[in-house]
């Protein structure tokens, strides 16, 4: 699968970005202090059309939230150019500003000493929202949010899904067509996460163009209308989730429950000429075996024998699903240079 | 014209905003209420013991010189370390990068944050006054009380602009604060706080005058024991604020332009 490039029919793109490179320079040592050059981001190129909610998957390190922050004009591309809604990222950044809402996930980004109310209020501003309309839209986003009732109140008291929610509201205050999302869900419990899909998949109805940043396979699989998998500060695979898991289609997963495996039990499984990945999901104290094979159950008892003494408890076989697609892809295109970002002697 | 006007207006409304919003912010702020709550009672103790080795011979406009400069050493203290902290802390509680990425212009959101602290360390200084009185017993008169309010708002206005070039390099340097302690004392002594400019070395005459702690000093001294209206030092505060506010504004334009590109808008 290739970087979709489709050019839009239908006015400016949302998003755009044509080869963005992103290079972090860091220095090493005390006495002898040398610099070494990170690329985060190597040439990344993808578009997002107007109304569609666009996820960038990828593991920790791959370039997402770099790629993210270039597009919310918080830091600058080495090279490559970027726009949102038309404006380019680097000459129209106050354009840019005042089209995007940037959500992120886990600790930071409000003022916890004060309500939650005070938070919107001051950011109301912040975002040029004229002194008239910003109670009424404070209140419809509180409304939207689930917050409504709670906003007088502290947010150091507010649940992790109460902050994440504010932030949403935050982010949407100046009523921006264009909002980032990186890892909203990140540390919600079940529950939360659920009621923050709730809420994208509202904005997403209501002609939000949505790019999101996530770890959670299903969540980007129930959300995304098309996906980008990142790694290595590339992007390896898109297409919509349909499109990601046929590329994996022909095979099956058998489900391996095991207690105590070991690395040659393991080692013997990839060496078996029908079986082309296994992935270990460690437990608190089983682990489950993911083994992709075009076979299906037929190799089942070839399997067990493979494993020798281990204990092994449930086994089951199932349809692949987007994870075991991002699983292979990121397995299959690891970085040919040895490490995710090459770093490069300078100085 | 009238758009001047009304982009004027939004930009005066925008940091009367973000300094309420500090201001309410440092109320929240139990380390801050418990600074504002002790270091005046230890300013007038200072000034009371400075009056004291004049001995009685000194005299009330002494004693008042003194409690004015020692509350005005809480004013510095308690805006340096404000300024300072108040991008620390935005970087901790990563606020900065929404800050920074704000439709509205960042100076004008710092510029009513470094006014808030500002603000509040002239708490600092009534109060240093307050316990003077009631703790040892001071006189306070102003002779022309008229214009003491407008020196203290030149000089409020005087020291917002001058932590707002401080913090610039805050934005930049993540550790720059730590450089703001040793900031402390010197601009105690080179704009007259602890002792009469006329008592320094020479040498250190001009670089006081740029100093615009120093004509806010003036302007309140002058407004409560000088023998002419403090006229002309409430004017170079007021200019001198102007200037270290185009300068700051320059500076931030630059500094963020780097922080971008060196990636440094979030570490804390």
């Amino acid at each position: 699968m290739s970087t979709e490039t489709r050019p839009s029919s239908d006015g400016p793109l949302a998003i755009e970005a044509l080869d963005l490179v992103r290079t972090y320079r860091t220095h090493l040592g005390v006495v002898r202090r040398r610099s070494i050059d990170v690329e985060a981001v190597r040439g990344i190129s993808f578009e997002v059309r107007p109304g569609e909610l666009f996820g960038l998957l990828g593991p920790n390190g791959a370039g997402k939230t770099t790629t993210i922050k270039m597009l919310t004009t918080l830091l600058l591309p080495t090279s490559g150019t970027a726009s949102v809604m038309g404006f380019d990222l680097v000459t129209s950044t106050t354009e840019v500003r005042k089209r995007i809402g940037y959500v992120f996930g886990g600790e930071g980004g409000l003022y916890d000493r004060i309500s939650g109310l005070d938070n919107l209020r001051f950011f109301a501003e912040l975002y040029g929202v004229e002194p008239a309309a910003q109670r009424p839209r404070i209140d419809a986003l509180l409304e939207m949010v689930g917050l409504t009732g709670r906003e007088g109140e502290k947010v150091e008291g507010y649940s992790r899904g109460m902050r994440q929610r504010l932030h949403i509201a935050r982010g949407l205050l100046h009523d921006p067509p264009v909002l980032f999302l990186d890892e909203p869900s990140l540390g919600l419990d079940p529950v939360g996460a659920r009621e923050l899909r709730r809420t994208i998949a509202d904005l997403v109805a209501a002609g939000k163009t949505i790019l999101l940043t996530t770890h959670y396979m299903f969540e980007a699989d129930a959300l995304c209308d098309r996906i980008a998998v990142i790694n290595g500060g590339r992007i390896v695979a898109s297409g919509t989730g349909a499109d990601l898991k046929g590329a994996i289609a022909d095979r099956g997963i058998i489900e391996i429950e095991t207690f105590g495996v070991t690395e040659e039990a393991v080692e013997r499984l990839r060496s078996d000429p029908d079986v082309i990945a296994v992935n270990t999901e460690d437990h608190e104290q089983s682990q489950i075996l993911l083994i992709q094979s075009d076979r299906g159950t037929e190799i089942t008892q070839r399997l067990i024998q493979h494993l020798g003494d281990t204990r092994i408890g449930k086994i089951s076989a199932r349809e692949p699903t987007l994870e075991d697609a991002y699983v292979h892809l990121i397995a299959t295109t690891g970085d040919t240079d040895g490490s995710a970002a090459r770093a490069a002697a300078v100085a | 014209m009238a758009r001047a006007w009304t982009s004027v207006m939004a930009d005066i409304h925008h940091v009367t905003h973000s300094w309420l919003f500090t201001m309410k912010l440092f109320m929240r702020s139990e380390f801050f209420i418990l600074t504002a709550g002790v270091q005046p009672v230890i300013f007038a103790t200072i000034a009371f013991f400075l009056f004291s080795i004049g001995g009685d011979a000194a005299g009330e406009q002494t004693l008042l010189f003194a409690a004015l400069g020692t509350g005005m050493m809480g004013v510095w203290s308690t805006t340096l370390f404000g300024g300072g902290g108040a991008i620390a802390w935005q970087r901790w509680e990563r606020t900065l990068e929404l800050l920074v990425s704000a439709p509205r212009r960042y100076d004008l959101t710092l510029l009513g944050q470094t006014l808030a602290t500002a603000s509040f360390g002239f708490y600092s200084m009534v109060a240093t006054l307050v316990w003077g009185v009631v703790l040892f017993g001071m006189p306070l008169s102003a002779n022309f009380p008229l214009m003491l309010p407008l020196a203290l708002l030149a000089a409020v206005l005087g020291m917002g602009v001058m932590a707002m070039l401080l913090a610039t390099t805050f934005v930049l340097y993540r550790h720059a604060n730590a450089l703001s302690n040793l900031l402390e004392y010197p601009i105690w002594i080179a704009t007259g706080m602890i002792v009469p400019l006329a008592v320094l070395p020479g040498w250190l005459g001009p670089i006081s005058w740029v100093l615009v702690p120093t004509w806010g000093m003036a302007a309140i001294r002058d407004a409560a024991i000088g023998a002419e209206p403090p006229w002309l030092a409430i004017v170079m505060c007021l200019v001198l604020s102007v200037a270290y506010y185009l300068i700051a504004r320059r500076m931030l334009v630059y500094v963020i332009d780097k922080a971008r590109r060196d990636a440094t808008l979030n570490l804390a």
